[in-house]
């Protein structure tokens, strides 16, 4: 009977409902839209990262830290037998990092050499060009990204210079074999691809390699020396660490967001509470308790809440379709902030769990808001209520 | 008899030709001495070229034997108060705009100097010819009106930068005026020219030089030494941190 009559009542309340009903499904589906768009976001990252560059697993040098340039031009070491071993039978597949100096048309740049077997299967990149057989100059295969902000394109030759194991300088012309979209952002930014036992043969670095990425998890167990099995909690902390930050900011929106939808419904009870004190009255004389009076106004809050839900579904279902198809971008420009997941669109996946949680959050948030004002009812006087009079 | 003495006379007054009884080995030697002081004091100017325009860049520079070197801009007023330091195979770059101490290594190291032909890695440079390389005497030539030898050096070890150098010295001065450094590969990375030498404190130098990157676009740097004090007492807290930020 209370819910027929909190129906009733919202049907009666017309255009103050439905503005209710409105912010309530503004604000859940910007909180939806949201919730959406990070979730797909690390989610791209992760895979985007996993193709293209971490595979099943990674075993590092220790001194390799990718934000202390302090650290790159001495972060590789030999690999042990039993590695050589695994690297043989296609298990592990070992990558040489080395800073540079590149000219491209004749403008000095650093880049980084990243040398990797023109044989390898783990990875997305087509190392397969990389192939020095039979050719003049060096084949390198590089990023989108890395050639829009050296300018160079397939075809074009320009001379790399590099100082050796022992300090000494070495340079050598390469010549660009291909430019591909590498959606995993560290492949690209500052890369330059090409084969390993070429890099090894101009640095001096026979058997010298900085990374090594794994075909199975398990092969963690080969973690030992100088090389450290980093999971993936570790290569994706920058991630993490940036989520985590922009996850204080879109906490302080949804709250401010809330704040606005839950002044809203209280404002719009308190005003019920008032306006209807006769309806009050005459339910207290019929016998309703305090108690259910109160519940009568929070089931209407309730109601508020839950109409929104639905209300969402239907106007939020035309962009959250698009966004699901086809996806949210950031302008090219961005690319070169080097942002993970952020160079190709994110196509938004609903995770249904989250946003479960956040409405049932929501909905005992609007009815708590909703009994607030109905505390005022357990001071009405029944007769005094039945004549208008406010305590 | 008379006439044997004489025709061997000439011999041996050809054998001890000024500049061609001695050593390749000597000949380094004597450019280190010239090059080479326990400490120094100079002001110089450094020329870069861009595309668009040229600016020079003024410094005064000290340094204690060649592991120990302080610089610091006097011109332009953008760049004055601009540091440098090196120390072994440390360097530091104070700049006065953001007030903060840099310590250039890795890439950074790779990267030009001011937009110079310059990069930072030359900077660190260190060492003597003689300590660096083995040297051979290719040819004589006579190079912008002086007279040359033409040397081939190989580096002693594996761990000097340039392991192939070819230097152009000054018969009688025992001053290079033209370098051309390779890299391991082959590869021409650097040419020197000195169009400028004075006679400083008993000492041949090159008071002006133009260092090119072969493998950069562009018209080169130009170095002029203004002035330049050869072996004289520096403080100490000259070469030590707290100097930047003074």
């Amino acid at each position: 009977m209370i819910l027929r009559l909190a129906f009733r009542n919202i049907v009666a309340n017309g255009w103050r409902s439905i503005t209710n009903m409105l912010v309530l499904s503004v604000v859940l589906i910007v909180i939806v839209w949201m919730q959406a768009m990070y979730f797909s976001w690390i989610r791209l990252a992760e895979t985007q990262q996993i193709d293209w560059e971490y595979a099943k697993g990674m075993l590092r040098v220790r001194s390799y830290d990718a934000n202390d340039p302090f650290s790159w031009e001495d972060s590789h070491a030999p690999l042990s037998a039993q590695m050589q071993g695994a690297v043989q039978q296609g298990e592990l597949m070992p990558v040489l990092l080395s800073p540079a100096s590149i000219y491209p048309q004749g403008r000095l740049m650093s880049a980084m050499l990243k040398g990797i077997p023109h044989d390898q299967n783990l990875v997305k990149l087509p190392a397969k060009i990389l192939n020095p057989q039979g050719r003049d100059m060096i084949p390198v295969l590089m990023g989108t990204v890395m050639a829009r902000s050296t300018r160079l394109s397939k075809g074009d030759v320009f001379s790399i210079r590099v100082k050796d194991i022992n300090g000494s300088f070495n340079a050598v012309d390469a010549i660009v074999e291909d430019v591909i979209e590498i959606p995993a952002v560290t492949a690209d930014i500052g890369s330059i691809w090409m084969d390993l036992a070429t890099l090894r043969e101009v640095k001096a670095m026979e058997d010298e390699t900085t990374y090594l990425v794994m075909a199975d998890a398990g092969l963690k167990s080969l973690e030992q020396g100088e090389f450290k099995h980093i999971d993936k909690n570790e290569y994706f902390a920058d991630l993490y660490q940036m989520l985590k930050n922009e996850r204080f900011q879109q906490a302080l929106l949804y709250g401010l967001l809330l704040l606005l939808a839950m002044l809203a419904v209280f404002d719009t009870q308190a005003l019920a509470v008032f306006r209807r004190r006769r309806e009050i009255g005459t339910l207290a004389a019929l016998g309703f308790t305090r108690g259910k009076i109160s519940l009568l106004f929070t089931v209407e809050g309730a109601l508020y809440m839950l109409f929104a839900g639905g209300l969402s579904a239907v106007l939020g279902f035309p962009l959250f379709w698009y966004f699901a198809k086809v996806g949210f971008k950031l302008p090219d420009s961005y690319d070169e902030f080097g942002i993970q997941g952020f160079s190709e669109p994110i196509r938004f996946v609903y995770p249904m769990g989250e946003i479960l949680v956040i409405f049932a959050l929501i909905l005992l948030l609007t009815i708590w808001v909703s009994w607030i004002p109905t505390r005022q009812i357990s001071r009405m006087n029944p007769v005094d209520a039945l004549r208008g009079k406010v305590n | 008899m008379k006439m044997r003495y004489l025709m061997l006379a000439l011999l041996l007054s050809i054998g001890s030709l000024p500049g061609q009884s001695i050593s390749a080995e000597e000949i380094l030697n004597k450019v280190d001495a010239n090059m080479i002081s326990k400490s120094g004091k100079s002001t110089t100017r450094m020329v870069v070229h861009s595309r668009r325009a040229s600016r020079t860049i003024e410094s005064i520079n000290y340094s204690l034997g060649d592991s120990k070197f302080y610089s610091e801009y006097t011109s332009p007023p953008r760049d004055k108060g601009t540091k440098m330091l090196k120390l072994d195979s440390d360097l530091w770059i104070f700049d006065p705009n953001t007030d903060r101490t840099i310590q250039i290594s890795g890439n950074m190291l790779k990267q030009s100097v001011m937009g110079s032909d310059l990069s930072y890695e030359d900077f660190m440079e260190e060492g003597s010819l003689t300590e660096d390389y083995s040297a051979k005497i290719i040819e004589s030539i006579t190079h912008e009106g002086r007279a040359c030898w033409v040397m081939e050096l190989t580096a002693l070890r594996d761990d000097v930068s340039y392991q192939k150098r070819r230097i152009y010295i000054d018969k009688e001065r025992f001053v290079s005026l033209y370098e051309e450094w390779f890299a391991k590969s082959g590869k021409l990375l650097k040419t020197v020219s000195a169009s400028e030498v004075k006679r400083i404190s008993g000492r041949w130098y090159p008071t002006k030089i133009l260092f090119k990157d072969e493998l950069k676009q562009g018209q080169g740097t130009e170095y002029y030494i203004d002035s330049i004090e050869f072996d004289i007492t520096i403080p100490p807290h000259t070469f030590s941190k707290a100097m930047l930020k003074k």
